[in-house]
Formats: structure tokens, C-alpha cells, sequence
């Protein structure tokens, strides 16, 4: 969206289209979750142009750079991190984009940031906390639209290092689903990350149409 | 936001929800009751609320009107920043680029002032060269010159509020007087220039020495207080940012501007210096030489300490950096007054001292230096043949030997072990005639069957020449 500035030091590639000169810069699925989720094939990540995206989890906002040009300067990208080194960086790179709105706050307290976000279509979450699940119902509850969906990245380790991933894993989604959150696709990140895994969900379907 | 009322908070809750008299529906369980308290509002915060709120900020732009997207969004954005901004505390005065630069345009300052300083005395000394003798600081000789310009108008000008009145009158005596050339209007004209400008850079530079301070104070006070702001700001210059030094350990920051030495000392297998910028350090300076590389040591030590703490740390108090400074002047006096108390290990052993012994060295006479002749043991060998040879052609040349050789003759005659042929022969008094004779009888016995029949020449040439 910024032509000509590279946000984390990544490559960028410049194409013409239909005498269009367009820009490209490449995304690093070892560096973010989200690009390894998208290389190993996941059905849909929901995050379009003009969607409101809710990132938790920020860090120093390398895939958030992604994530708000996917979504063009009528979306939103809130993206918050509690971190406040790497939220320097991110306000940073918030500068420059005006689709994201940085929020330097303890996600685990949706109620502290509630005057800045209104109703996201998507909240993506890569937070590496233990108590992930909660994270992610409280700010679903606060701030996801019925109909919302969401994408969270559980890493095995960090949830319980001692039990195997598979159950881990399991265990998250059970979670999840008692908080109204239904998942509907979970793939494992390899070869890009050991023992992560990606579950997409949506949250409070709208009740089906009978028609069509 | 933390669950405290704000003033207006207060003031719109007091006009409109009071006369609604209905209770208040509040997201944040602690702010209800706070508003509860002071207030005396009934508030309710459940599952309800929370939906409620949901669907307020589902349609939170059909609800408020008149206030379009963009601007909302606009509007979100701003607080956003500013509230992050907020949370990082980020104020202009921890940037620390501005200690670098202002360093270096001091070093530059320094360097420019003290050129248009030289340049403006020579110029004008070609007029007035005494003036430049008498007044030795820089700044009153330019004020001096801006004061009065031509040597004719210093008998009239009044200097007495830049100099003492001895030095006046000297300098007002050595303008009537003086041997310089003389200048035209527009020569002292650019010459005042000149000065002028020299004057001005040299307050932009006081100021800009208190500008440093200032920042060094905002930004690092713990550093400023253990090393002063000159050498802190030299160290945050040389490593780049205050980030970046507060990387380094402790032992390279003691060596920190010592680098052309430090690797060629240690490419070359030699001793490594003990100090960089640090030297210029007041806790450094005011050791005795000998202290000056432990002290080094350990303000490196200590400053790294505050290094960190500036860098890092939440707060800016220099609490941290006085108390270091406090330990480490202590231990500077122990250093001082050679205390018996050790510093490192456990600081209640005394230091001990050694048992005094009185170690007598009796020396005895060595009488081998005496000679420079060489001395031979009493079982001679073939080998000194030759050399006994050599010895008799030098005999000739040295007189003084001669009648050295004749004393030892006669205190070896005491000592008669020691006796040598070479010796004999050198003889050619008259007087030892009569000691030949004996010795030469003793010659057989030593000697060996090659060399005597030599010597009964010799000494048959000695009969002869006697004769």
C-alpha cells in the first residue's frame, strides 16, 4: 500500500499491469503465521478488501503490514500489542498506513481498548499465550459481529509443553466451541513452523437462509 | 479508562442520567461501581450489557448522526496514536540523537573557533602585534579589538571593563608605540567582521555546552551523575545510541575510544591500555597514576550499571547513579590511604603483611676482578702454550702492565700456587734477575716437555742480554 518502503527489510518486486505499475513485496511464511496458514492451503482466511480485521497480537507489525494491504485503504486493521518495544515499531509502521490503528494495550482486557474499535469482520489472533482461548472469546464477545470469523494460531508448546500437540490442539478447540466459537478448518503449519497449528472458525452463525 | 470517573464523564452522568432516573448500563464492572459510589447511580453490568453493547456498536454510525465515517475513522485513528503515544511515554526528550550530534558540533565548534581565532590574530597583528603578547585569552583580545578597531583610538577608548587597569595602561602605552604597518578603513572593517564572528560562535558555544547538559540530564541522568556529561555524551556518540551502548559489557566500555591501541597491542602479544574515554572521567582524574587503571575498571563497572538503567529502566531518577557514586568515591579513598582492609574477597580479613627479616648480605673481597690478565689454574694444559706465546708479544706495547705484573710478582710470591711462566718472562728488570733463577727452577716442574726448551731460550737471550 506504501510503494517503495520495506517494512521489515523484505523484498520487493515491482510489476507492470496493463501500463499500471504495481508493487509487491514478498511475504515470509516463516515469519508469519498467517503466510504459513496460506501456503499449506487453507480454505478461506476471510480477511478481504474493506474488511474490519482485529489482530491480536501485533508484534512489531511485519504480517500486520500484510494484512492491511490485503485489505486497501477502506478496511481497518486494529492491531494490538502489549509489548511496548515492539509497539515503538508498530506505531512506526502505523505512521505511514492509515488503515491501521495501533493499540498498545493487555488484550486480555478488551474492555481497555473499547472506545477505539468498533465491530471487526475478522479478528486473527497470535498471541503464544497459555490462556489463549479466553483471549479470544473476550475480545470475540466485545468486538466480532455475528457472523465474524476468526483465525487463531495455537502453538502446542506454549499452551502445555508436556502433552503431545494433537491433543493440545484438541483441547483449544474444545475450548473454543464452548464459547460459541465454531471452528471449521484446523492445518498444522509445517513445514514452516514444529508444532503450531491454524484453526479458522466462525463465530455466532447467522441462522442459514432457506432460499437459494 | 481505569476505571475512574473523568470530569466530564461526571458532568454529562450528573445532567442527563439523574433526571432520567433509570439505571445505567455499564460495560466496565469496576467503573459501575465507582459511579455507583460517588455518584449514587444503580448501574447494571451483566451478559445482558454486553449484548446490548454489542449491538450499540454494530449500528454505532446509524446512531450518532451527523458524524460521518471518515471522519470517525479519522477521529479513531488520532486517539489511537495519541493514546499509544501515551503509553509509551514517548516524549521528544529521550531521543538520544541530539546528544550525538550536539557532541560533535561542540568538537566542531571547538576546532573552527580556535582557526578564526588564530587567522584574527595574525591579521591584526600585522597593525598592532603587541596586543597580541599582552592579552593572552582569545575572547577579550577580540572583544578588545571590536571595541576599539585602529591603534590611534586606544589612548581614547575606555577598555577598563574587559581588562585590569595595569593591563590597560600597558596596552594603551604599547598602541603609542607600537611597530605595525598601517591599515585602511576597510581593512579594519573586515578584520571587526572577522572578529564579531568569532565572538558570536564562541556564546553559541557556551550554549550549546548548557544545551547538552540539559539533554545529557533528560536523557541519561545516572550516566551523567557517575562520569559528568562530556565524557556520557562521548560515550553515547562513539557507540551511536544510548540502545547501543547499553550493549556493550563493562570491559569494553572501559576501553571504549582506545581502539587503535587496544588491537595493536593485541596483535602484538603486548599490553592492553586500561583506559578510552573513560580517562577523561573526574573519579579518574583525581587518582594518583598508579589507582588510575583499577578506578577505570571500576567506574566501568558501575557506569555500565547506570548505562542499562538509563536505557531501559521506566523511571528517570538518578538515585541509582549517586548511590554508585557515593560506593565508588569510598573506595577510591580506601585506595587512597592504602587501607589494610582488602577491597575484593571478603572485606573483613586484614591484609597480610610480612614477618620482617633481617637478611645480612656479607659480601667478600673478590679478587678476580683485580686482573685483566688472564689467570691460569696450577695444572697447565697445552693449550696455553699459544696463549702464553701471545701474551710475551704484547708485552712489549704495554709498559703500565709491566710493572703491574712486577707488584703482583711480588704479592704472588706469597702466593705461590699461582704462579705463571708468562709472568716470568715479561720480567725484564735487572732486579728480578735474581727471582728468575729460583722460579725458573720450578719452571721444570710445571712445565711441560713442548714449551721448556722455549723458555731456556728466552731466558738464555735474558742471561745473554743481561750480560
Amino acid at each position: 500500500m506504501v510503494p517503495g518502503l520495506s517494512v521489515y527489510g523484505e523484498r520487493r518486486v515491482t510489476v507492470t499491469e496493463n501500463g499500471v505499475k504495481q508493487e509487491y513485496r514478498t511475504w515470509n511464511p516463516f515469519r508469519s503465521k498467517l503466510a504459513a496458514a496460506i501456503l499449506g492451503g487453507v480454505d478461506q482466511i476471510h480477511i478481504k478488501p474493506k474488511s474490519k480485521v482485529l489482530y491480536l497480537g501485533a508484534a512489531s507489525g511485519t504480517t500486520v503490514s500484510h494484512v492491511s494491504d490485503i485489505i486497501g485503504p477502506d478496511g481497518l486493521v486494529y492491531a494490538v500489542e502489549f509489548s511496548h518495544r515492539a509497539g515503538r515499531d508498530l506505531v512506526n509502521v502505523a505512521k505511514k498506513r492509515t488503515n491501521i490503528i495501533p493499540v498498545l494495550e493487555d488484550a486480555r482486557h478488551p474492555l481497555k481498548y473499547r472506545m477505539l474499535i468498533g465491530m471487526v469482520d475478522v479478528i486473527f489472533a497470535d498471541v503464544a499465550q497459555p490462556d489463549q482461548s479466553r483471549i479470544v472469546a473476550l475480545n470475540a464477545h466485545t468486538f466480532l459481529r455475528n457472523g465474524g470469523h476468526f483465525l487463531i494460531s495455537i502453538k502446542a508448546n506454549c499452551i502445555d509443553s508436556t502433552a503431545s500437540a494433537e491433543a493440545v490442539f484438541a483441547s483449544e478447540v474444545r475450548k473454543l466451541q464452548q464459547e460459541n466459537l465454531k471452528p471449521q478448518e484446523q492445518l498444522t503449519l509445517e513445514p514452516y513452523e514444529r508444532d503450531h497449528a491454524v484453526v479458522v472458525g466462525v463465530y455466532r452463525p447467522l441462522p442459514k437462509s432457506s432460499s437459494k | 479508562m481505569e476505571g475512574k470517573i473523568n470530569k466530564q464523564l461526571k458532568k454529562v452522568l450528573k445532567k442527563i442520567v439523574k433526571e432520567a432516573h433509570e439505571p445505567l448500563a455499564v460495560a466496565d464492572a469496576k467503573l459501575g461501581g465507582v459511579i455507583k459510589e460517588k455518584l449514587n447511580l444503580s448501574c447494571i453490568h451483566s451478559p445482558v450489557v454486553n449484548e446490548l453493547m454489542r449491538g450499540i456498536r454494530s449500528q454505532m454510525d446509524g446512531l450518532i448522526p451527523g458524524v460521518e465515517p471518515r471522519e470517525m475513522s479519522a477521529m479513531c485513528l488520532g486517539l489511537a496514536h495519541s493514546l499509544s503515544r501515551y503509553r509509551l511515554k514517548f516524549s521528544a526528550d529521550k531521543v538520544d540523537t541530539m546528544i550525538v550530534q550536539a557532541i560533535s558540533l561542540l568538537d566542531d565548534l571547538d576546532k573552527e573557533l580556535n582557526n578564526y581565532i588564530m587567522r584574527c590574530r595574525e591579521w591584526y597583528g600585522w597593525h598592532f602585534p603587541e596586543l597580541g603578547k599582552i592579552i593572552s585569552d582569545n575572547l577579550t583580545y577580540c572583544k578588545c579589538l571590536q571595541k576599539v578597531g585602529d591603534r590611534k583610538n586606544y589612548a581614547s577608548a575606555t577598555l577598563s571593563e574587559l581588562l585590569p587597569e595595569e593591563v590597560e595602561a600597558e596596552v594603551k602605552a604599547a598602541a603609542e608605540i607600537s611597530m605595525g604597518t598601517e591599515v585602511s578603513e576597510e581593512d579594519i572593517c573586515n578584520i571587526l567582521h572577522l572578529c564579531t564572528q568569532v565572538i558570536e560562535i564562541s556564546e553559541y558555544r557556551t550554549q550549546l555546552y548548557e544545551y547538552l547538559q540539559n539533554r545529557m540530564m533528560a536523557i541519561a541522568p545516572n550516566v551523567t551523575v557517575m562520569v559528568g556529561e562530556l565524557v556520557g555524551a562521548r560515550l553515547i556518540a562513539h557507540a551511536g545510541s544510548l540502545l547501543n551502548l547499553a550493549k556493550h559489557a563493562a570491559s569494553t566500555v572501559q576501553i571504549l575510544g582506545a581502539e587503535k591501541a587496544l588491537f595493536r597491542a593485541l596483535k602484538s602479544r603486548r599490553d592492553t591500555p586500561k583506559y578510552g574515554l573513560i580517562y577523561h572521567a573526574s573519579l579518574v582524574g583525581q587518582t594518583s597514576p598508579k589507582h588510575k587503571g583499577k578506578i577505570s575498571r571500576m567506574l566501568a563497572a558501575k557506569t555500565v550499571l547506570a548505562i542499562r538503567y538509563d536505557a531501559f529502566g521506566e523511571d528517570s531518577s538518578s538515585a541509582m547513579g549517586v548511590e554508585n557514586r557515593a560506593k565508588l568515591e569510598a573506595r577510591l579513598r580506601t585506595l587512597e590511604d592504602r587501607g589494610i582492609r582488602k577491597i575484593s574477597g571478603t572485606g573483613k580479613a586484614l591484609a597480610k603483611t610480612e614477618k620482617y627479616e633481617h637478611k645480612s648480605e656479607v659480601k667478600t673481597y673478590d679478587p678476580s676482578g683485580d686482573s685483566t690478565l688472564p689467570t691460569y689454574s696450577k695444572k697447565r694444559k697445552i693449550e696455553q702454550v699459544d696463549k702464553e706465546e701471545e701474551v710475551t708479544e704484547k708485552k712489549a706495547k704495554k709498559a703500565k702492565i709491566k710493572v703491574k705484573v712486577e707488584e703482583e710478582e711480588e704479592e704472588e710470591e706469597v702466593l705461590v700456587e699461582e704462579e705463571t711462566s708468562t709472568k716470568k718472562k715479561k720480567k725484564k728488570d735487572k732486579k728480578k734477575h735474581i727471582k728468575e733463577e729460583p722460579l725458573s727452577e720450578e719452571e721444570p716442574c710445571t712445565s711441560t716437555a713442548i714449551p721448556s726448551p722455549e723458555k731456556k731460550k728466552k731466558k738464555k737471550k735474558k742471561k745473554d742480554s743481561e750480560d
